[in-house]
């Protein structure tokens, strides 16, 4: 009887409580389609800013591919404020997200009072309202910061729009100059022009310093510049050579390869009282170390199995790990902003290519398709990653998203463009 | 007289036990193996019993015979009483097979709308980049016989706010499943009235 009444019991429960579920595990290649309405003007202004804002916002959130626009001639209606906004003139476009806003006054110091809105059309509700009051002189600023909040509220991602890349440029065979400009590419700068390779640079956590090798004197030899001055000084290290400065998270060391006698090992060296500490001691060539985001670990290429590959380092321990075991080639590596995961060029017949791990996983995934590329660096909000790559025998900057979704390729510059390192963000 | 009516109402009661576990011991058995398919049974029965497919032939044939001797009758009687009871088992078959059919039928019908819900979805749901870890958020959908979408809501959310947006927004972009309409009611009611969609995240660099 017990038993009968428990079988029914399992009957009845499961008729009432069972309730179907269906999985969703992969999501759609469709990219977001937002409409960048033209900002209006109160009237009485005479400049058309709003223009130019929104022309600004629309430019930044389309340069890594990750969303899709709405052409400004398809739109049904251009409104600047709420009242004029009705979420079916965009819902019948096929658009997610509409951006509008309004230049409201400047005033006599040529201060731009500026407002501004973000709307989900499918769940017909504003998302974002904001105003910021700018010079007219620094339009392109303001738009990165408009930029920037929008496309957090979007992907809940840190906006990345006012970072900035460092990279070297080989405009001919003897000429070599350390860069730096904005993300976009606009507001170069050339900080140091050299007759002798200069490599590896890397910004201090404060982005007030860049760290770089150069050869100007005949050997590798590690500078520290000064972004606001342009003063450079050289790290006077032990050893033969000394290069592939990485700054610690805290900004007060850098991990770096001094060579002793030829044979490379990665070091300690601690800006203020100019200390360096041994972290590896192997008959293999160790180099390009990278910091972990909590500064616990260093991750480095070796060849001490044979073959390049990655291991990491405990700081403090100094026990080591075997991080990579696919194929003969494993190097740069580089960990992601939430340390759980790296990133390395990654060898397979020939083919030299931008690969990602999980560092709980046992697998890799290249990401790229390209074939020679090297000296990824990843956007500070983890989600882009850009790499030097060659067509033909000029080199350019390629990026991909992670998730695949968008490749592009930045601004072609004078030259051949390698060793990019992106800025952390600005707090 | 009591005690004689007493005598009588158990010895009745006696014979009435003892015909139950007669009649228990006289119906045939059915070695329905639980790993073999029934239907193999099935065939098997039909072989033996080929009377079985024609039974109102058998049946005035039978009738026929009666008429000449009782001794004829007897085993005729005999006869029917097991084709019958023979054939009552089988109809029980038959109706287990029709039901393992008319189940195997719905799920099929479940599994089919339920791939093309899943698909629909997964076309429109704009997943957010570069989720290290592991999400999952579920939603409750409630839906009319017409397919229209009545009401959802997200009854286990995740703790990733963008995720959770995502989902929210992809599921304003639906209005209606409008496959649950090749289903019958019955089937709709039970399993697609109200239904879940498990969002996932694998954790994976995706």
């Amino acid at each position: 009887m017990i038993r009968f009444l428990s079988i029914l019991f399992i009957l009845v429960s499961n008729t009432i409580f069972s309730i179907l579920e269906i999985e969703i595990l992969k999501g759609s290649d469709n990219l977001s389609k937002v409409a960048f309405v033209p900002f209006g003007n109160e009237s009485g202004i005479e400049e058309n800013y709003g223009s130019q804002i929104s022309k600004n916002i629309e430019k930044n959130m389309l340069l890594f591919g990750e969303f899709e626009n709405l052409a400004v001639n398809e739109m049904l209606s251009y409104p600047s404020s709420e009242n004029d906004f009705y979420y079916r003139d965009w819902k019948v476009l096929g658009v997610d997200y509409s951006v509008i806003g309004k230049v409201n006054s400047v005033n006599a110091l040529g201060n731009l009072n500026i407002s501004y809105s973000l709307f989900n059309i499918n769940r017909r509700i504003k998302i974002l309202e904001g105003e910021i009051v700018g010079s007219e002189d620094n339009i392109e600023d303001i738009s990165k910061i408009i930029s920037n909040r929008i496309y957090e509220q979007i992907t809940g991602l840190r906006g990345i729009f006012d970072t900035k890349l460092a990279y070297v440029i080989n405009s001919d065979a003897d000429t070599y100059q350390m860069c730096i400009s904005d993300i976009d590419g606009k507001n170069e700068q050339i900080l140091f022009t050299s007759k002798a390779p200069i490599m590896s640079p890397d910004w201090s956590p404060d982005r007030k310093k860049i760290a770089y090798v150069s050869f100007e004197n005949g050997l590798a030899e590690i500078f520290i510049q000064d972004l606001q001055s342009g003063e450079r000084d050289s790290i006077q290290a032990l050893g033969m050579t000394n290069s592939a400065p990485v700054w610690s998270p805290d900004g007060k060391s850098l991990a770096l390869v001094v060579s002793f006698s030829g044979n490379p090992d990665i070091f300690l060296y601690s800006i203020r009282n100019k200390r360096l500490v041994r972290l590896t001691n192997h008959y293999g060539i160790d180099t390009e170390p990278s910091w972990s985001p909590d500064s616990k670990k260093i991750i480095f290429t070796s060849d001490r199995s044979g073959s390049p590959q990655l291991y990491e380092i405990s700081t403090k321990s100094k026990r080591k790990k075997r991080l990579t075991r696919d194929g003969n080639y494993n190097a740069r590596g580089r960990y992601f902003p939430d340390g759980k995961s790296i990133f390395f060029v990654h060898g397979n017949n020939g083919n030299f290519q931008i690969a990602i791990k999980k560092l709980s996983s046992r697998y890799i995934e290249t990401l790229t398709s390209t074939s020679l590329d090297e000296s990824p660096t990843i956007s500070p909000n983890g989600n882009i990653i850009i790499y030097a790559t060659k067509d033909g025998s000029n080199g350019y900057l390629g990026g991909i998203t992670l998730d695949g979704k968008a490749r592009f390729s930045l601004p072609v510059k004078n030259g051949s463009v390698r060793e990019p390192a992106w800025s952390p963000l600005l707090n | 007289m009591n005690k004689v009516l007493t005598s009588l109402n158990t010895f009745f009661l006696i014979l009435l036990f003892l015909s139950l576990i007669f009649s228990m011991f006289s119906f045939p058995k059915l070695n329905i193996d639980e790993t073999q398919s029934i239907k193999v049974n099935f065939y098997e029965l039909i072989q033996q019993n080929d009377i079985l497919f024609d039974p109102p032939a058998a049946n005035t044939l039978i009738k026929k015979e009666a008429k000449k001797t009782s001794a004829i009758n007897e085993k005729t009687n005999a006869d029917e009483t097991s084709i019958i009871s023979k054939f009552k088992i089988n109809k029980l078959d038959i109706k287990n097979e029709i039901t393992k059919i008319k189940l195997s039928k719905e799920r099929e019908d479940i599994l089919r709308v339920s791939a093309i819900i899943q698909q629909r979805i997964s076309s429109i749901w704009i997943k957010p980049n570069s989720l290290s870890e592991s999400l999952i958020a579920k939603v409750l959908i409630n839906l009319a016989p017409s397919g229209e979408i009545l009401n959802f809501s997200l009854i286990e959310p995740s703790s990733n706010t963008s995720f959770n947006e995502s989902i929210l927004t992809a599921m304003n972009k639906m209005t209606f499943f409008e496959e649950v309409l090749s289903l019958e009611r019955k089937l709709f009611e039970k399993n697609f009235r109200n239904f879940n969609l498990v969002f996932k995240s694998s954790g994976e660099i995706e």
